[in-house]
């Protein structure tokens, strides 16, 4: 998908866990390692609001968009 | 709950029971096809009373063709059935090959109508005065809505899996 998630940049850049943040923003590993490994296919605003509260940043900070990526057959 | 382990179980047998039945139904019609043209005095004699390339053989052939080519359609449509209720038994019918079995499904029965009405015309072309192929014929309206509500649950069915499919990636 040409939707790339950072949030493993993100996590890196403030010394923090996977799990340190599941625990903050109350979203369960399974659930954020999806988001981390970039096979999630939509995230809540909901989502987004805790993420960013919790690693005090912007949702363009967690998102970007890479247009050579190929986008992946939905069926 | 979906539905009752006993009503999913009966359900089952039946459908295996008739899956089984239209193979032997296939068997049974290309026989009789095969024997109409080995020995043709036969099913002349039968029909008729009296031998001779009647209408009423060519039509009663065409009519074993045409249950030739329902055999099939039945034996898919009872079998897609069954694996759509096998996955009820297993607890998750809601995924997209339940949705693609439903097009099949919605697909063989409109073949078995578009039959339906060949095997109408092939009666009304080759039935004699004294003798009718298939006297009880009339068009199947219930069978031509069953089309329209299969085709539509098919779609229906098709756009609840891709939504629940992308709910399920949803973080």
């Amino acid at each position: 998908m040409a939707v790339l998630v950072k949030l493993d940049d993100l996590l890196h850049a403030r010394r923090m866990t996977l799990s340190e943040l599941a625990d903050k923003v109350d979203i369960t590993l399974a659930n954020l390692s999806i988001l981390k490994t970039g096979k999630a296919k939509a995230i809540r605003f909901s989502t987004l609001d805790a993420i960013c509260t919790a690693l005090e940043c912007q949702p363009g900070d967690l998102l970007g968009h890479e247009p050579s990526i190929p986008q992946e057959d939905e069926e | 709950m979906l539905a009752r382990p006993g009503l999913l179980s009966t359900t089952r047998l039946a459908l295996r029971v008739l899956a089984g039945l239209t193979i032997v139904y296939g068997i049974g019609v290309a026989l009789f096809l095969a024997a109409s043209l080995i020995a043709p005095a036969w099913l002349e004699l039968a029909l008729s009373g009296h031998e001779g390339i009647t209408s009423l053989t060519t039509g009663m052939r065409l009519m074993a063709l045409i249950g030739l080519a329902d055999a099939p359609l039945g034996y898919i449509f009872l079998t897609r059935l069954l694996a759509m209720v096998d996955s009820v038994r297993g607890g998750d019918p809601f995924i997209p090959e339940n949705a693609r079995r439903l097009m099949v499904i919605a697909r063989t029965m409109l073949g078995i109508q578009l039959l339906n009405l060949a095997e109408g015309a092939i009666s009304a072309a080759f039935s004699t005065p004294g003798n009718q192929l298939d006297a009880g014929w009339e068009p199947s309206i219930d069978g031509w809505l069953a089309v329209l509500l299969l085709f539509v649950l098919a779609r229906v069915f098709h756009h609840g899996t891709q939504m629940r499919a992308d709910l399920a990636g949803t973080v």
